[in-house]
């Protein structure tokens, strides 16, 4: 496939639906607002299609373990390809919001996401037990602020210790604030800059990187 | 130090795991089972939060973002739970809520099931509507605020806007005094500054995770955010409006498992600390 | 729009004056460290597992996600120079085109065309964010990869997936730009990017002159941003509010 086609047509679609977007965002520019819209929709569009994609690439993964009886795995593939099907055609037939969709969801999935999630407390724990070493002074200096941190966030210790609640807010409000700005600067700026290599064509992350003819031809 | 000595703070420097969730989960057991009644002190920012819905005049229209997935339910639901209490008790405000969230519908009726409106007189459709799942997230919120009817015409059961009473003269977010953002993920509580406080300054209320507060803080630092709260405040709201729920009850839990991390981290210290002695003593 | 312009034209001026000089990039050990991660999962023959974290390609994250499958290019290239295998979990469905394009590209680039087996290597889990945290939980306990690369948009599962990892034992590299998730990776993974750091990452892997230079034009607009808070503190301080109404005109 020729260069034209890989790179510069694609880069090409970038450059002018970015503009298209960022145009009407910042100048509504009478005739641009159904342009973007139209563009926006078809991204959802897209992801509607990737997401039949997806669901091939699922059952053909799966089906492959079922074929092959692949250790430890195959009897949990055949329910997922279950309960793909089983969701879907209920899904489907009933709504989102059709009494035994919701039932189906509040059942399995919603159950099943709030344990996961859960979990999160029993990772931090252990995450806590581990990092939270007074090893050198940064580390000490993370001790304490995490220790002020998890006192503050117990209610009842709050109470019995008035002290922790503006200390905390002190740490919030000045260290921690400064530093989110911080690292939001600079992720904005370097978002911006991102995009420009990518409205521009040099960000080929995305097409996959530049073959060194394609280099030596696309300079 | 003897062997065994040198063991024994090695051993406690890396407790297996599972001990420590074992512990977890047996602090995390008894005060649900056993409500111990810690007392909780009420944060201004919840103060502030209840301050702001109470000054809503008569007749102002209020949009809710029911932005969360089902895994942030149990922080942020009662969280929800108690806000409506508050809403319904007041009257005279209309509620409308929309979801950035795929789960939102299912998670709303699920709070609307547990606050039960119809006791405080309030009618869906007169007084609170649900307009559905949106997608697109930011996307979502920019066409919301820019002309709801075109963005959606039906609820969220598909049900036409036009046969609502609640939707008359609702066009866009000028037309709303307030918005309130329940969400476990930055892209909506961050979203909402973005697109309605910023264009439009629509006072914005804002429930997070805990862990999401650290990183909204420039927000309402910044005034963009009136009030943000973590949902595991909900009890502090449901002591406000005297109505302890489910949010009461977490409290005990989260005194008492944030106490018991802190213990841990005590004693990892001590026994990281208690083998370097002995590596040291061991040693000399 | 004008600022963001003037930002434009300062980084594009920046990307063409590093075409005759190249800056130079402060050491990110995190991106240093990728040949040492993949030689690892080489020499005990394991795979390397990659994932770019939760976020659509038509969302407010794209740019993290873009950052992440450029890191995957070069990761891809390194795995097939070893003869390493290379899991890529995907969440969001639309990047598997373009994932299994660059994968191919690379094992092109390093000799191993056949070695490509895309259904095997570039696995779209689900598009739920615990139900593709548990499906990546499961491929690190069943397949036990030697090294973990997270460079993405992540969120709640940030703390799942380095746990995980750590606890068998993958040397594990994490970025992000999504504040809420940094800290977390931070306790747990042996080399982390911070914020920008992952948006320089296909600059200080491909040593391309130009992307260098946008880097650079990045760096001098946080210096812009220093010296307009400085000041702006001081006038504020003095009660001039100039640069509070220059940034809001």
């Amino acid at each position: 496939m020729s260069l034209l086609v890989r790179r510069q047509i694609p880069i090409l679609i970038v450059f002018v639906s970015a503009l298209l977007v960022m145009v009407d965002y910042f100048l509504k520019i009478p005739g641009t607002g159904p342009v973007v819209k139209d563009l926006q929709n078809w991204g959802i569009i897209l992801t509607a299609f990737a997401l039949g994609f997806g669901a091939v690439n699922l059952f053909y993964l799966h089906t492959r373990h079922i074929s092959r009886r692949t250790a430890g795995q195959w009897p949990f593939s055949i329910w997922l390809l279950l309960m793909i099907v089983v969701f879907a055609v209920i899904g489907v037939a009933t709504g989102p919001t059709g009494p035994q969709y919701s039932w189906l969801y509040n059942a399995s999935y919603f159950a099943l996401n709030a344990t996961v999630y859960s979990s999160l407390g029993f990772y931090m724990t252990t995450g806590c037990y581990r990092a939270l070493r007074a090893r050198n002074a940064e580390a000490a200096l993370l001790l304490v602020v995490g220790a002020i941190a998890l006192l503050k966030n117990a209610p009842a210790v709050a109470v019995g210790i008035p002290v922790i609640i503006p200390a905390e807010a002190w740490l919030s409000a000045i260290p921690t604030t400064s530093a989110q700005r911080g690292i939001m600067i600079g992720a904005s700026l370097g978002a911006i800059a991102l995009g420009v290599r990518t409205m521009i064509g040099r960000e080929t992350g995305f097409l996959g990187r530049l073959t060194e003819a394609e280099r030596r031809g696309g300079t | 130090m003897s062997k065994k000595g040198k063991g024994f703070w090695a051993r406690l420097e890396d407790v297996p795991r599972e001990v420590l969730y074992v512990i977890l989960l047996i602090v995390f057991i008894i005060p649900m089972l056993n409500p111990i009644g810690f007392p909780v002190p009420i944060s201004d920012a919840v103060k502030k939060w209840y301050a702001t819905i109470d000054a809503m005049p008569a007749g102002s229209a209020i949009m809710i973002d029911f932005g969360y997935s089902g895994g942030g339910e149990p922080e942020l639901g009662p969280m929800a739970v108690a806000v409506y209490h508050h809403i319904f008790r007041k009257g005279g405000l209309k509620s409308i809520t929309m979801s950035t969230s795929i789960e939102g519908p299912l998670l709303w009726d699920k709070v609307i099931a547990e606050v039960k409106p119809e006791t405080y007189g309030a009618k869906y459709g007169v007084d609170y509507i649900h307009i559905g799942y949106i997608s697109g997230t930011e996307t979502a919120m920019a066409a919301v605020g820019k002309d709801l009817r075109a963005t959606t015409n039906t609820d969220y059961k598909k049900v036409s806007l036009d046969q609502f009473p609640i939707m008359q003269g609702i066009k866009d977010a000028s037309s709303f005094k307030l918005l309130i953002c329940y969400t476990t993920g930055g892209d909506q509580s961050e979203g909402w500054v973005r697109q309605w406080y910023t264009p439009y300054k629509v006072p914005y209320l804002c429930s997070v995770i805990a862990m999401m507060v650290p990183t909204m803080l420039p927000y309402q630092k910044a005034g963009q955010i009136v009030s943000l709260t973590a949902g595991a405040q909900a009890g502090e709201m449901e002591l406000l409006i005297k109505m302890p729920g489910r949010g009461i009850k977490s409290a005990d839990v989260i005194t008492l498992t944030h106490l018991l991390v802190f213990a841990f981290v005590i004693i990892g210290n001590i026994a990281y600390y208690g083998r370097k002695a002995s590596e040291r003593a061991g040693g000399g | 729009m004008g600022m963001l312009i003037a930002l434009w034209i300062f980084i594009i001026g920046c990307m063409e004056m590093a075409k005759k000089k190249l800056p130079s990039f402060r050491k990110l050990a995190g991106l240093d460290a990728l040949p040492e991660m993949v030689g690892r999962a080489a020499e005990m023959n394991r795979p390397v597992h990659f994932t770019t974290g939760l976020g659509e390609l038509t969302g407010t994250v794209a740019p993290q996600l873009v950052a992440g499958l450029a890191v995957l290019g070069y990761v891809s290239e390194l795995a097939a120079k070893y003869g390493v295998k290379i899991i890529y979990s995907v969440y969001q469905a639309q990047v598997m085109p373009i994932a299994t394009e660059l994968m191919r590209e690379a094992y092109i680039r390093a000799g191993k065309a056949d070695a490509f087996d895309a259904e095997g290597q570039i696995r779209y889990l689900s598009g739920e964010q615990f139900a593709y945290a548990t499906a990546v939980q499961g491929i690190a306990e069943r397949e036990r990869p030697a090294a973990n690369i997270m460079i993405g948009p992540f969120y709640a599962e940030s703390m799942m997936f380095s746990e995980t990892f750590f606890r068998i034992g993958s040397i594990q590299l994490a970025g992000t730009a999504r504040g809420y998730q940094i800290p977390f990776f931070a306790v747990v993974c042996d080399y982390l990017l911070i914020g920008e750091e992952i948006y320089a990452a296909g600059a200080y892997l491909s040593k391309d002159a130009v992307q260098c230079g946008s880097i650079q034009g990045q760096d001098l607009g946080k210096l812009i941003a220093w010296i307009l808070m400085f000041i702006g503190v001081l006038a504020t301080a003095a009660g001039s509010p100039i640069i509070i109404d220059l940034l809001k005109a």
